[in-house]
């Protein structure tokens, strides 16, 4: 049997951040990821970190920008801890050989994010991403870490309501393990998959968030889903903010930088839920290009495309034959990524002891309603090194010897039974495409109470019909089958949840637009909305946002915008 | 547009073979590969194995042989791909030169990812504390980042002809990786590193035939890149003799004589004072020499017509250097 003192499932920003700072502390480390490491939806992330680097900054301006992005929903104590320990996560990074982008003395240079008021955000031309993931993947080989590629976790052992570690399904063999460990750390991002216009990579199925849900863990503000303004017009790919952090402009069909009516002060720069907004108003009142709007770049020069914006312009070349330095490239928002996740106290700390959770499958409500562009992998590292920390240092409480045999079992059995289910005529991908059309067209950027109710029946009427699904293929090597039918309930799970959270907020917030009530509501919404799963059932409850300091800061009832 | 995909198909331990299963499919002809295959397993065929992670050309998961040429699957638009055959057929086959695994799915581990590992592919800054003040030009970065924008896809290894007869060579993924952290200026390891590449099935393994270059989709010019860390151990004077003798020879030898004097690139690459290796060379030259081939030794080589204006051309970059 597999044992490690943290094992963390997921091989992205998050979870490397994490596994490395638990091995630093001292702990035995394992990491399970999905896909190979260096192929985790973290690659595709070309935005930049935020950090208050430079004299003019401080991270209580930082703090008071976070603030206004999440619509006050934030927890103040977590953006606190955010923001002051940005700086020391950058020279870490530093030190860890990460590249980033210079200013022409030599040092870390920053630009403007949408919703930040001064240039905070390091970056590394338009792939740091991709950068970053490469650099702490370089770092989790230095150390020796252990990982598990492509191995998925289908769920977590809990004995005596404590974390005990996962049992995991390898695609290699089709085997089933046993990783047991002292602590779990989830760090499986995105569930963008629910989508079928989204910017998220095959991955995102919410493995995280559901195997935590299941195991008794809490999933808050769920309803918070946000979109990216430019994502390339009918494949959902994104085109990263950076494309407008260098100075590119949104037009409509008639040639306007059309934000000018919306904020004219941040023009492009505007927090995204406003840049999302404006968008679907041009292109509701006839001004876009049928459902779309231009990002235009021409005004670039030649060397931001040789170096800056480079993989911006190869991904134009290579999937639309378009040019930046010459064409308008239509694009349109796209969902990117949830606010809401597995709720977790400032140190990751689920509330069943032992389970961590960070990253984007994580909710320490840091980000409030909506997030600021930049602070998104600022969380993962952050948060990342805290969780790690905490899982390594974890003392658990229950020292009695898990029944990891009978619990093992129970696994075992639910794969043989799927194995044994003959396939029925309809397939997995089927249905899975089904529940993202529901989810986009009635859980989307803008939602009501009839949508909502309708979505919820077709996903209860989808939930049954996937119990009925089986597995053509019986032989276990490499057979995705498996995997496909486990992703497509935790998605159904999920999506109920959304639904559910999402009909429970009568207001409008941050990425959370009721059209039926279209005003933010400080009197009575100014809380989380908590789901738990209490014998089977999802039971909702609300708790309070942690105001600490800037209790007096201006909060205003008003229209949405 | 209605297209037909042709997909190898494998299974350990089932009788497939080598069979190919072909699934015509309705798709908008500006879907990619990949879209068209997530089309077929979804509607078609839950069976079908490949792998995909990000949609979008930069996790380089979804490497396969398409007409016989690696291609990035996401990256590559259906309508294009059908119309390089003339019956508008897609034929779709694994990485070549590595294990598979089944269906599309190859073993990268021991191909792709020991190798990346075998570099040490991780910089060693002197700073132990956490520092933000590390300068770095400008320049050096554009060029990292240049390296670093590499998706570890593998096109590069497929293409390499030295890879396709000898897998234990690190090959220009691997080597193009060691360039990254060669070239970082925070790095502390910077001689040991040029001395071990340059060891057996290392940088000079590569036969120059650029087909690293030719395949890399992100431009980054492996080929190059090995030729940059050819360049430093040159100009740092380190790792094994041969090579580096064998490179200056070529060099002289050029500039002497306007062309390559091969008896005296021979005996300089072993070495002047190494009587062993060059007594080695005799029977290669007795067996070239029955050949029709003979090289003269190469103080009676022959200069090339137009010798000074090759020679003046060395003399100019000197200078420049």
């Amino acid at each position: 049997m597999l044992y490690h003192d943290v094992v963390v499932v997921g091989g992205g920003f998050a979870g490397m951040r994490a596994a490395l700072s638990a091995k630093a502390a001292g702990a035995n480390v394992g990491l399970i990821s999905k896909v190979h490491p260096m192929r985790s939806h973290s690659s595709g992330s070309h935005s930049g970190i935020n950090a208050s680097l430079k004299p003019h900054d401080s991270w209580e301006v930082h703090l008071q920008d976070t603030l206004k992005a999440g619509e006050y929903l934030n927890n103040q104590d977590a953006v606190e801890i955010l923001c002051k320990e940005a700086k020391t996560e950058i020279a870490t990074l530093e030190n860890f050989g990460m590249v980033f982008s210079r200013d022409e003395h030599g040092f870390i240079d920053v630009t403007n994010f949408s919703g930040s008021s001064i240039p905070r955000t390091a970056f590394s031309g338009d792939s740091l991403g991709h950068i970053l993931l490469q650099v702490l993947y370089e770092r989790i080989v230095r150390e020796q870490i252990v990982t598990y590629d492509e191995w998925m976790v289908s769920s977590i052992l809990v004995d005596n309501g404590s974390c005990r570690g996962v049992v995991a399904r390898e695609f290699k063999t089709g085997d089933l393990h046993i990783v047991s460990g002292k602590t779990v750390i989830l760090a499986t991002g995105n569930l963008g998959k629910l989508y079928q216009f989204s910017t998220c990579s095959l991955t995102g199925t919410g493995d995280g968030q559901a195997l935590a849900y299941r195991a008794g863990a809490s999933l808050v503000d769920m309803e918070f889903i946000q979109y990216a303004p430019t994502a390339i017009k009918r494949r959902g790919i994104l085109i990263t903010e950076m494309a407008r952090a260098m100075g590119g402009y949104l037009l409509n069909k008639n040639g306007d930088r059309f934000l000018k009516s919306y904020s004219p002060d941040l023009m492009e720069l505007a927090p995204r839920h406003i840049i999302n907004q404006a968008i679907f108003q041009e292109i509701s009142e006839g001004r876009g290009e049928g459902d779309s709007v231009f990002l235009d770049m021409r005004h670039l020069n030649r060397e931001m495309f040789s170096d800056q914006l480079r993989e911006t312009e190869y991904l134009l070349r290579d999937l639309e034959d378009l040019n930046p330095e010459k064409d308008l490239i239509p694009v349109q928002p796209a969902m990117h990524r949830p606010i809401g996740g597995i709720q977790t106290d400032t140190k990751g700390a689920t509330t069943v002891p032992g389970l961590f959770a960070v990253g984007e499958c994580s909710n320490n409500g840091s980000h409030g309603a909506g997030r600021l562009g930049g602070n998104s992998l600022l969380d993962n590292m952050v948060f990342g090194r805290l969780a790690g920390e905490a899982a390594a240092g974890y003392i658990s409480c229950d020292s009695s010897k898990i029944e990891l045999d009978r619990v093992f079992g129970k696994e075992q059995d639910k794969f043989g039974e799927l194995f044994n289910r003959d396939s029925t005529d309809e397939l997995p991908g089927m249905l899975r495409r089904e529940l993202s059309n529901i989810m986009d067209v009635h859980v989307g950027y803008r939602r009501d109470k009839l949508g909502l109710e309708n979505a919820l029946k077709l996903i209860t009427e989808l939930a049954a019909r996937t119990k009925k699904l089986g597995i053509s293929n019986k032989n276990a090597q490499f057979n995705m089958e498996p995997q496909m039918l486990l992703e497509l309930e935790f998605m159904m799970q999920l999506a109920r949840v959304m639904v559910r959270s999402a009909l429970s907020r009568e207001e409008s917030r941050g990425d959370h637009n009721r059209t039926d009530y279209p005003y933010t509501d400080n009197s009575n919404w100014l809380k989380h909305t908590v789901v738990t799963q209490v014998n089977g059932e999802d039971k909702l409850h609300y708790t309070e946002v942690v105001s600490t300091r800037w209790k007096e800061m201006e909060v205003e009832n008003g229209s949405h915008s | 547009m209605e297209v037909t995909l042709k997909v190898k198909r494998y299974e350990f331990g089932n009788d497939l073979g080598s069979s190919e299963q072909s699934y015509t499919i309705e798709i908008d002809g500006q879907d990619t590969l990949l879209d068209a295959l997530l089309q077929i397993r979804d509607e078609k065929d839950p069976t079908l194995g490949f792998r995909g992670s990000c949609r979008s050309g930069f996790c380089g998961d979804c490497t396969m042989t398409v007409h016989g040429k690696g291609a990035i699957t996401c990256r590559t638009k259906v309508e294009e791909a059908s119309k390089k055959s003339k019956d508008g057929v897609i034929p779709i086959a694994p990485m070549k030169l590595t294990k598979v695994v089944k269906d599309l799915i190859y073993d990268d581990e021991q191909f792709h990812w020991a190798k990346i590992k075998a570099t040490e592919p991780w910089v060693d800054v002197a700073s132990t504390v956490p520092d933000q003040d590390q300068k770095i030009s400008n320049e050096q970065v554009k060029e990292l980042r240049l390296a670093m924008s590499c998706t570890q896809c593998g096109l590069c290894d497929q293409g390499c002809v030295v890879l396709a007869i000898d897998k234990t060579y690190l090959g220009p993924g691997a080597l193009t990786k060691a360039f990254r952290t060669v070239h970082d200026s925070r790095d502390t390891r910077y001689k040991e590193r040029l001395d071990s590449l340059s060891g057996k099935r290392g940088m000079w393994d590569c036969a120059h035939c650029f087909e690293a270059s030719e395949h890399c989709p992100k431009g980054i010019e492996p080929t190059d890149r090995i030729f940059d860390l050819h360049d430093k151990v040159i100009k740092e004077d380190l790792g094994v003799g041969g090579a580096k003798r064998h490179y200056k020879s070529f060099a002289a030898s050029v500039k002497a004589d306007g062309w390559l004097d091969e008896a005296r690139l021979a005996i300089e690459s072993e070495g002047l004072g190494n009587v062993k290796g060059i007594l080695r060379l005799i029977p290669l030259a007795v067996k070239a020499a029955l050949r029709g081939k003979r090289p003269m030794p190469y103080f009676l080589h022959k200069k090339r017509p137009g010798h000074k204006k090759i020679r003046s051309i060395f003399e100019k970059w000197e200078v420049k250097k």
